[in-house]
């Protein structure tokens, strides 16, 4: 739920990265940590497991432009991607403004990746949130890898709702694709929060 | 929500009358998200964005152990350090009251007083969500500049 601080002339949005485990969603937000100068990002946080599996969730927090007199602030978190944690995963969904579904493209993981993605409609509807209507993005991440499958088929496996939304090709360890994600899902945030001019940008119409 | 000055004020006027009260150093209104809506306190830098998202973390933790127990959550989370402690408290459904303190009080101090400043502070959060979301700056629809948010630089395609 985005929160506008009339005071602090301030707007927090909170964005969630999901998908199976090590997908690369923590990668993700390791990369945007090490790339943005220290003005606009916060500490980040990560309650891992011994073996850097995320326990209950990463978080960092970015600022970006100014809107209008209101500077524009991203709270990114990340869900733990095993299948027995989603009670955490779940209250880390409360109150999100956008979400990124990081798909892991390898072939031996496609299974993983439609149940997680089941997983996230369900919890996103026990908070009341239609798929159809909340911003997200899709990230098919490792395709650096050899064995993964090829977009299409990724596509018609997690991107075939009446709403296609975009979706990104990334190797987050190297940052490939990282930023696109971010930056078409925070826009996509903005604009479902405060709308935007007709046909002024076909990509998050 | 929207957090108008107006509000900013009464909800710093309450925290501030919590803080003599209680004798905690610093309380922090806390959005069940993970937000900070307010703060009051002693001046020094404490990372109050990180504490907010760890501290509505373990709360909402809290809350999912309580259920397992067939309770509908615990009301109170208290963290006790050799110098410092932390007490956390339900505001109401969408709101967590965060104080912190030192050896000049007592968590029971803390406590009594965190449940009446979390009455007066809940109702003035309850007239903010329910004030219809009209915000002047945003009346007409954002234009495809105004929504680029401003990370450009780190790799994005061009349109």
């Amino acid at each position: 739920m985005a929160i506008i601080n009339y005071a602090q002339k301030v707007i927090n949005f909170k964005v969630v990265y999901y998908g199976p485990g090590v997908a690369g969603k923590t990668a993700n937000l390791q990369h945007i940590h090490r790339s943005l100068p220290g003005d606009s990002k916060g500490n980040m946080i990560s309650l891992a497991a011994g073996d850097d599996r995320t326990l209950f969730f990463d978080f960092l927090p970015v600022s970006a432009l100014t809107v209008r007199g209101f500077t524009a602030k991203f709270q990114l978190y990340t869900v733990p991607g095993q299948v027995f944690y989603n009670m955490t995963r779940k209250l880390v969904l409360r109150g999100c403004d956008g979400l990124v579904f990081v798909a892991d493209s390898q072939w031996d993981r496609l299974r993983e990746n439609v149940e997680s993605f089941r997983n996230m409609e369900e919890n996103l509807r026990e908070y009341s949130y239609n798929i159809d209507e909340i911003p997200y993005v899709i990230q098919y991440n490792k395709r650096d890898l050899a064995n993964i499958a090829p977009l299409e088929y990724m596509e018609f496996l997690l991107n075939r709702r009446a709403r296609r939304v975009p979706s990104f090709e990334a190797v987050a360890v190297n940052g490939d694709g990282v930023f696109d994600t971010l930056n078409t899902v925070s826009r996509m945030v903005l604009v479902g929060e405060f709308g935007q001019e007709k046909g002024a940008d076909r990509e998050t119409a | 929500m929207v957090i108008r000055e107006g509000d900013s004020e009464k909800i710093n006027q309450v925290l501030t009358a919590f803080l003599g009260e209680s004798g905690a150093s610093e309380a922090l209104l806390i959005d069940r998200s993970g937000q900070l809506l307010a703060m009051t306190g002693a001046n020094r830098a404490l990372d109050t964005v990180s504490i907010s998202a760890l501290a509505a973390g373990a709360f909402s933790s809290t809350g999912a152990l309580a259920q397992l127990l067939g309770e509908t959550e615990f009301t109170v989370l208290f963290h006790q350090g050799a110098k410092e402690s932390m007490h956390v408290s339900t505001v109401d459904d969408q709101a967590i009251l965060l104080a912190i303190f030192g050896e000049r009080t007592t968590v029971g101090m803390v406590r009594l007083f965190a449940k009446e400043a979390a009455i007066s502070v809940g109702k003035i959060l309850a007239e903010a969500r329910e004030r219809p979301k009209d915000i002047k700056e945003m009346s007409t629809p954002l234009t495809a500049e105004e929504t680029r948010t401003g990370w450009t630089g780190f790799g994005e395609k061009k349109p």
